[in-house]
């Protein structure tokens, strides 16, 4: 993903003015992303459980829990500095930014996929934030933003590592094509 | 608090119990995409009834916390009506899939249409019967290979857009869930639109679907009304984009009548308020029921 592609990351967050974005309102943000993440993971885990999927339903379990964990420490940090002051940045202003696609999940998709899944909801976070950083006046959202960017690299890479640790993919066999929906 | 700007948030309307559709299903996208817009309109869950035919598409009313009726197939739009006429402080919403909604009950449409009773009918169009295993709907393309079409369809599809143009629709539009934010937009415009209100979400069906119809491709290919110089106000103009469905992806209003008509529920209203003057009392009735001994003109008024 890279130049037009890149710039299209930012319709994720309509009604967003980068330029004019405090630092209160980009913590919101911020929260509100990992927020959205997390309600994903868990529609996604729901869905692999619903479907016998087991190993990708924990992994994306896993992640509802890691993407909460990131949520929790920078509402924790916006509470440090602004207290309750009144947001104004909402849930309706984002979409998709961290989460992943609704359209990435499969049936009976694999660990491997589950996490390559991840791994791609990371990158699209990275490009959001570093493809954001540009439009960005106020230097203390700077800071944040380029911060958050570093945050989606490391992430990226604690998911490469849990990939690495997986068992090679098991190529597809016959059995697995034995119950091809048919006709009634 | 995650709410929207007027202090209703979107997970208020998603219930407990959760999807089965399949994992990559487009109808997950449309959900979220709905919820979202009905928290922007702000009437709060049980202020609104959303009522299905039969399909994969049309379990969506178990999804959300608004009063549900998951139907028969096809009589969506009729029980919508008739819910509608009945209580008209509810903001009704109609929805299901191609086949439920051009097929098996075809025959409402242009009724539902001509009425122009305010409700928003949502077709989750996917070309399938998906539910039943991947049979030819009416939208699908000529030459679709099915279970049912193994050698391609000879049939020429339905194209919804035009169908309720021509019937004289007065918001007409359609959306994908690969565009969420534009899907949950159009969708909230649809829902405040004072009268009928079509639109058409193309849904791809993971499992039976073709690749080129997939979210992907969507993605890929979508034309975004909103940034072309597009006038929505011009029926024919709008008959004339209309024809483009099943070879491009054009989503947003393609038509919304800048002077909508009263609407057939609120001629209703006025009628019966017109008509009060001259009804019998209540107390009247039930003396007349008493009085009736079955037989044909024996009451008096």
């Amino acid at each position: 993903m890279s130049g037009q592609d890149d710039r299209t990351r930012l319709a994720a967050t309509p009604g967003i003015d980068f330029a004019h974005l405090t630092l209160r309102d980009a913590l919101d943000l911020a929260v509100l992303i990992e927020a959205e993440a997390q309600e994903r993971y868990e529609e996604l885990a729901q869905q692999m459980a619903t479907h016998d999927s087991p190993a990708p339903a924990a992994f994306f379990r896993a992640m509802a829990v890691n993407e909460a964990k990131h949520g929790a420490q920078l509402a924790e940090r916006r509470r440090a500095l602004f207290a309750d002051a009144p947001r104004t940045v909402t849930r309706a202003m984002l979409w998709d930014v961290e989460a992943p696609d609704y359209d990435e999940a499969r049936a009976f998709m694999s660990a491997h996929e589950a996490m390559r899944v991840a791994l791609r909801a990371e990158k699209k976070a990275h490009v959001f934030f570093s493809t954001a950083l540009p439009e960005i006046g106020d230097p203390g959202v700077e800071h944040l933003f380029t911060e958050l960017c570093a945050e989606e690299v490391v992430h990226q890479d604690l998911v490469k590592a849990e990939l690495a640790k997986l068992p090679p993919e098991r190529e597809a066999g016959d059995d697995d094509f034995a119950d091809e929906p048919n006709a009634q | 608090m995650d709410a929207t700007r007027n202090g209703h948030d979107a997970r208020e309307y998603k219930s407990d119990l959760k999807p089965i559709w399949c994992p990559g299903c487009g109808d997950f996208g449309v959900l979220t995409a709905l919820t979202r817009a009905l928290a922007n309109v702000g009437r709060p869950p049980h202020e609104i009834a959303l009522v299905s035919g039969i399909g994969c598409s049309s379990r969506i009313p178990g999804y959300t916390t608004a009063y549900g009726f998951n139907s028969v197939h096809g009589r969506a739009l009729p029980i919508a009506q008739g819910i509608k006429l009945a209580n008209p402080d509810l903001l009704v919403i109609a929805a299901g899939g191609d086949g439920d909604g051009f097929s098996i009950g075809g025959g409402h449409l242009p009724h539902v249409v001509r009425r122009n009773v305010d409700l928003t009918y949502i077709v989750m169009d996917n070309q399938v019967y998906g539910l039943t295993k991947g049979q030819l709907s009416p939208t699908a393309a000529l030459g679709t290979h099915t279970v049912t079409s193994p050698e391609g369809s000879l049939e020429a599809p339905v194209n919804p857009l035009l169908y309720v143009l021509a019937y004289g629709a007065r918001f007409v539009a359609q959306g994908t869930p690969a565009d969420m934010a534009g899907l949950s937009a159009i969708l909230e415009e649809a829902i405040r639109f004072p009268g009928f209100a079509f639109v058409n979400v193309q849904s791809p069906c993971v499992t039976f679907g073709a690749p080129e119809q997939q979210l992907k491709a969507h993605k890929e290919g979508l034309k975004q009304l909103a940034k072309i110089d597009y006038d929505p106000t011009h029926r024919m103009k709008a008959m004339a984009l209309a024809q483009t469905y099943g070879r491009e992806l054009w989503t947003g209003v393609f038509y919304r009548d800048p002077s909508p008509p009263p609407t057939y529920d609120a001629l209703v209203r006025e009628r019966q308020r017109a008509l009060a003057a001259d009804a019998l009392p209540r107390e009247r009735i039930l003396e007349l029921f008493a009085q009736h001994d079955g037989e044909p003109g024996r009451a008096e008024a």
